[in-house]
């Protein structure tokens, strides 16, 4: 165990914010830590709720996030929250412009949330490699509602499910993409929908797109793709709101909150599924980067590669000879 | 890109009532082109605002963009919250319209850097390279 | 007509050769400057531009006669040759003592026209004294927080005499019925008043980002204003829809006058809605541009936006040809002048003035040297009066009306920056009218990338900027800048609480309470506004009233 690791968790847990913001940075910068995080923290307390929120975007969903959030400190002043928003990486330059915070400033100088912008550093999914670290890490300075907003990029979003315990589907009149990201996959990991804009014209018409389209699904497709979809998407699952004038948000939010009370045990055997899930993930990330390190830069990579080309072996025998390498790699990267 | 890379993050916001807010975005988009991950925050924050999203991002570096003359004030009271919050070591860069001659006293505030309209993006970028000691 | 498309086909071919012969050989001996040329938005420019048949074959529809339809070539029958535009140099700063006397030296010196700049606090509508106001008032312009303030302002200026711009918005209503008030004072009716205030709250959420209240109950003051003043204040422009702040946010010309237009029809469409008449309150619209450095660029721009406007007008709203004629103020371009070389700014100024005169502009404001750094001192603000003074007098230009009409090129620009710009108000159409293209951050992000462009045009040195990435100088010029006086914030501080000390509470709270329960019911908000107003409520009261009841805006992010 890494001492500085250590003795931010520490901090950390003793309500230092800015340990725990460099604890988070550090998980996001080397994700295969995790592991190291969890061990060293398995007695601290986890939040009631960690809720994913994604949609096409221009569906609104920071908008809808800043006014759960609101609703949720309102609701229960004395209680933390955190917020997470993923926004994408350059893929040409690493670098990224991450202005989800924009909606959500007036609640920058609350002391009872806790707000944190990812980028996705080319991790597709719609969230960030770090992610879930970020969520524990919220977990132990208390929070115990964590809202994750998803990068919104399309279709591939569904891994949001996997990492949250409720999933929040956004969709918005005059996003043209919705249905059809619907039916690629975001259906199977809502549990609940929300059309927001509810003001505009075509809500309406969204609406009972919507509802056909979940009425169609049949019921064991949804069981069988595997997320925490384990109540068919009904009427009741469906939501008008207008995140812009704050209305119906606090109907949205007693269905979270009934959701909550009625899965709360079931999301325990759900979040063990995680904490394995993403071991492994971690487990893969180290594996990749020990293979990385042996496979070289400035040049030598390139140079292995020429040799297939030149056909002078496989990519099965590069393969092996690469593993066989980094096996013998120390912790620290060493050979 | 390897994504595992560690990234520098650097806030930009606008303090202040003044709204133009298109050499922030510009600078914020220089950034990201040069590898940082930025994050920005809009127009219209108070310093607090501005201080407390710091610090729950990890930032090295703020950039505070101002053109409406009240710098002396906004960018001072900024870098009192950084002292009252322990954060001294998050920098304070800035820009806008600055007189030439109020930028030896920013300096002495603690501002790391000023940037006047027509500073080429690449002199921003090193500049915050240098001052980050970020390898080239 | 056959004759004419003869004619053309000839000069076409004729081009051909010409390109295949002599421009093919020169160009193997002494290549262009570059591959590419473009105008100052980007939009590529041809090597040579011949006669188009549309000009002459459409004259009648495409330009006309000035003063008519589709007022393409200017909105007045004479223009310049009757009288020239207005001379309006905009300034404020500090407290209402210190503007007057600038306003009473602009006016001493030729000014025709005062512009009042507000201080951020006014604009936004926070009292001196407010946390928020903290280290801005005075600064950007002049600190209003009640009528006293305003009685100050114009003291010894007859409201009857001058035209008065304001360049308000959100708290726009508050500031006219300040105007009013004072008026009433001088024993001026409103209907002998004069003036603009600028009521353009669409561009601040798209813009300039002094917007207080969400974007419906803004709209509803605007249609209320324009209702209050066709009744009572008839000569008062209840609006200047603003490309100004759109261009200086980094948008390309066409981008500047598509979202403009658009931002007024989301205006008339609202005022429709509220039961006014088109040729009501038609007649008081007025527009506010830029003009930057690209001569011919910038007086297409102005020429396709008369046209297009003017269209729209008739065929959208069946309005008359006096409600279709847009007028419009032009200020030269505050993101072209550069904190380098600073007095390079002067010549620049002077080729975006004569743009704007060339371009057929009402009323122009030339920038000074010195306003990348700040605010400007006196003397380089006269200056940039006798630019406009010496283009008006000594140029020439304006002896004839629109004298660039008919050449090729300015004709083939004007033809496509009015089919931009309509192609960007049929997308906005698109997404359901601007309120909604705002909300989706549409708007905003064209325009970033625009800016995004530009700037990086400037970075790789394909667009030379004099002085700056090009014939830099080492040497400093050193110049006297014009600082607000740091006493001025907390003379107006005291100031504020002595007026709430010594007025009638019982009469301001009465006055506030009429507010709010006219803007929660549907009402005109101008009545019980001017009347608190005149109890000498403050703008921050009021504003926080209205706050009370519309909630505030934030700004939507990417």
């Amino acid at each position: 165990m890494n001492n500085e690791l250590s003795n931010l968790i520490h901090q950390a847990r003793s309500g230092d914010i800015r340990a725990a913001s460099r604890l988070m940075s550090r998980m996001v910068d080397e994700p295969q830590r995790l592991v190291e995080l969890f061990s060293e923290t398995d007695d601290c307390p986890q939040p009631r709720l960690v809720l994913g929120i994604t949609g096409a975007p221009g569906s609104g969903k920071s908008t809808l996030t800043d006014r759960i959030a609101g609703e949720y400190r309102n609701r229960y002043p004395d209680r933390k929250l955190g917020i997470i928003a993923v926004d994408p990486s350059s893929p040409f330059t690493g670098g990224a412009v991450l202005g989800d915070r924009v909606r959500m400033m007036r609640h920058s100088t609350d002391p009872m949330i806790f707000i944190r912008s990812l980028a996705s550093r080319g991790h597709l999914g719609g969230l960030a490699l770090g992610a879930r670290a970020v969520v524990h890490v919220m977990g132990l300075i208390g929070c115990e509602v964590i809202l994750v907003e998803t990068v919104g990029v399309g279709q591939s979003e569904v891994e949001v499910a996997s990492r949250c315990d409720l999933t929040l589907v956004v969709l918005a009149p005059g996003q043209g993409d919705s249905i059809q990201m619907l039916k690629a996959g975001l259906m199977e990991a809502g549990n609940l929908f929300v059309i927001n804009k509810a003001d505009r014209d075509g809500a309406d018409q969204l609406y009972q797109s919507l509802v056909s389209v979940l009425q169609l699904k049949p019921k064991n497709e949804i069981r069988s793709a595997g997320y925490c979809t384990d109540v068919v998407p009904e009427l009741e699952n469906v939501f008008l709101v207008s995140a812009f004038e704050g209305r119906n948000i606090d109907r949205l939010v007693d269905a979270i909150e009934l959701y909550t009370h009625q899965h709360h045990e079931q999301w325990k055997a759900h979040r063990q599924r995680q904490v394995q899930e993403e071991v492994r993930e971690a487990l893969l990330e180290e594996v990749r980067r020990r293979v990385l390190k042996v496979m070289g830069v400035n040049g030598r990579s390139e140079a292995r590669i020429d040799r297939i080309l030149r056909g002078e072996t496989g990519v099965a025998e590069l393969a092996s000879e690469l593993m066989k390498e980094a096996a013998g790699m120390t912790e620290k990267g060493d050979l | 890109m390897d994504r595992n890379d560690k990234r520098i993050r650097i806030l930009i916001g606008k303090p202040g009532l003044d709204g133009h807010d298109r050499g922030a975005k510009y600078v914020a988009q220089i950034l990201r082109d040069a590898g940082f991950e930025v994050i920005y925050t809009g127009i219209r924050r108070t310093p607090e605002q501005i201080v407390e999203a710091a610090i729950q991002e990890d930032v090295s570096a703020i950039g505070l963009s101002l053109l409406s003359g009240a710098h002396k004030f906004l960018f001072k009271r900024v870098i009192d919250l950084l002292k009252e919050k322990g954060a001294s070591d998050i920098q304070v860069f800035g820009g806008g319209t600055i007189p030439p001659d109020d930028i030896p006293m920013l300096k002495q505030m603690g501002v790391c850097a000023v940037f006047t309209p027509g500073t080429p993006g690449r002199v921003i970028v090193q500049t915050l390279k240098e001052h980050l000691q970020v390898p080239a | 007509m056959s004759e004419i498309s003869e004619c053309i086909a000839r000069i076409e071919s004729q081009k051909r050769d010409w390109e295949d012969r002599t421009v093919s050989r020169t160009i193997l001996r002494f290549p262009e400057q570059r591959k590419e040329f473009v105008t100052g938005s980007g939009k590529p420019v041809e090597r040579l531009y011949t006669p188009d048949a549309s000009v002459l074959a459409d004259y009648e529809s495409k330009l006309g006669f000035p003063g008519c339809y589709p007022f393409t070539r200017g909105v007045q029958p004479t223009m310049y040759r009757g009288r020239f535009w207005t001379m309006r140099q905009y300034a404020g700063f500090a407290t209402a003592e210190e503007s007057n006397r600038r306003y009473k030296y602009l006016l001493s010196q030729g000014t025709t026209g005062l512009s009042v700049a507000f201080d951020l606090p006014t604009q936004i509508g926070y009292d001196s004294d407010d946390p928020m106001s903290l280290g801005e008032v005075g600064k950007v312009g002049v600190a209003i927080d009640s009528l006293a303030d305003m009685e100050t302002l114009f003291e010894g200026i007859p409201l009857d005499q001058v035209s008065t711009s304001m360049t308000i918005n959100s708290t726009a209503a508050i500031l006219l019925a300040m105007y009013i008030a004072v008026a009433e004072k001088q024993g001026v009716a409103p209907e002998k008043l004069n003036g603009t205030i600028q009521n353009d709250i669409l561009k601040e959420y798209i813009a300039r980002g002094t917007y207080r209240f969400p974007p419906k109950p803004s709209l509803r003051l605007i249609s209320d204003i324009f209702a209050y003043c066709t009744k009572h204040v008839p000569n008062w422009n209840t609006i200047s829809i603003s490309g100004y702040h759109i261009r200086e946010a980094g948008s390309t010309a066409a981008q500047e006058i598509g979202f403009t237009l658009a931002d007024a029809i989301c205006y008339i469409e609202t005022a429709l809605k509220a039961g006014l008449k088109i040729d009501d309150f038609g007649p008081r619209l007025a527009f506010f541009f830029a003009a930057h450095s690209d001569l011919f660029e910038e007086v297409a721009k102005f020429r396709a936006a008369r046209r297009l406007y003017a269209r729209i007008m008739k065929q959208r709203f069946g309005a008359s040809d006096k409600s279709a004629m847009l007028r419009f103020h032009t200020q030269t371009g505050g993101v072209t002048l550069t904190a380098q070389q600073p007095e390079n700014n002067i010549v620049r100024v002077t080729i975006q003035a004569l743009a704007a005169v060339l371009g057929g502009t009402q009323s122009l404001h030339t920038n000074s040297k010195d306003e990348a750094l700040a605010l400007p001192t006196e003397e380089s603000v006269t200056v940039a009066l006798r630019t406009q003074q010496i283009i008006a007098y000594e140029s020439g230009v304006t002896s004839t009306i629109d004298p660039l009409a008919g050449s090729f090129y300015v004709e083939r620009l004007t033809d496509e920056l009015e089919s931009e710009a309509e192609a960007l108000i049929r997308k906005i159409d698109d997404i359901g009218g601007m309120v909604a293209a705002i909300e989706q951050g549409f708007v905003q992000k064209q325009i970033e990338e625009s800016a995004y462009r530009f700037g990086q045009t400037i970075e790789s040195g394909d667009r030379v900027i004099v002085g700056v990435n090009k014939f830099q100088s080492s040497e400093q010029t050193r110049m006297q800048l014009f600082e607000v006086p740091e006493v001025s914030q907390q003379r107006q501080i005291e100031k504020v609480r002595q007026i709430r000390r010594n007025r009638d509470r019982t009469r301001v709270e009465t006055a506030l309470e009429e507010v709010r329960q006219a803007a929660r019911g549907t009402e005109n908000l101008m009545p019980p506004i001017l009347n608190a107003v005149k109890a000498y409520a403050t703008l921050g009261e009021i504003s926080q009233t209205l706050v009370s009841v519309f909630g505030e805006y934030n700004e939507t992010g990417h």
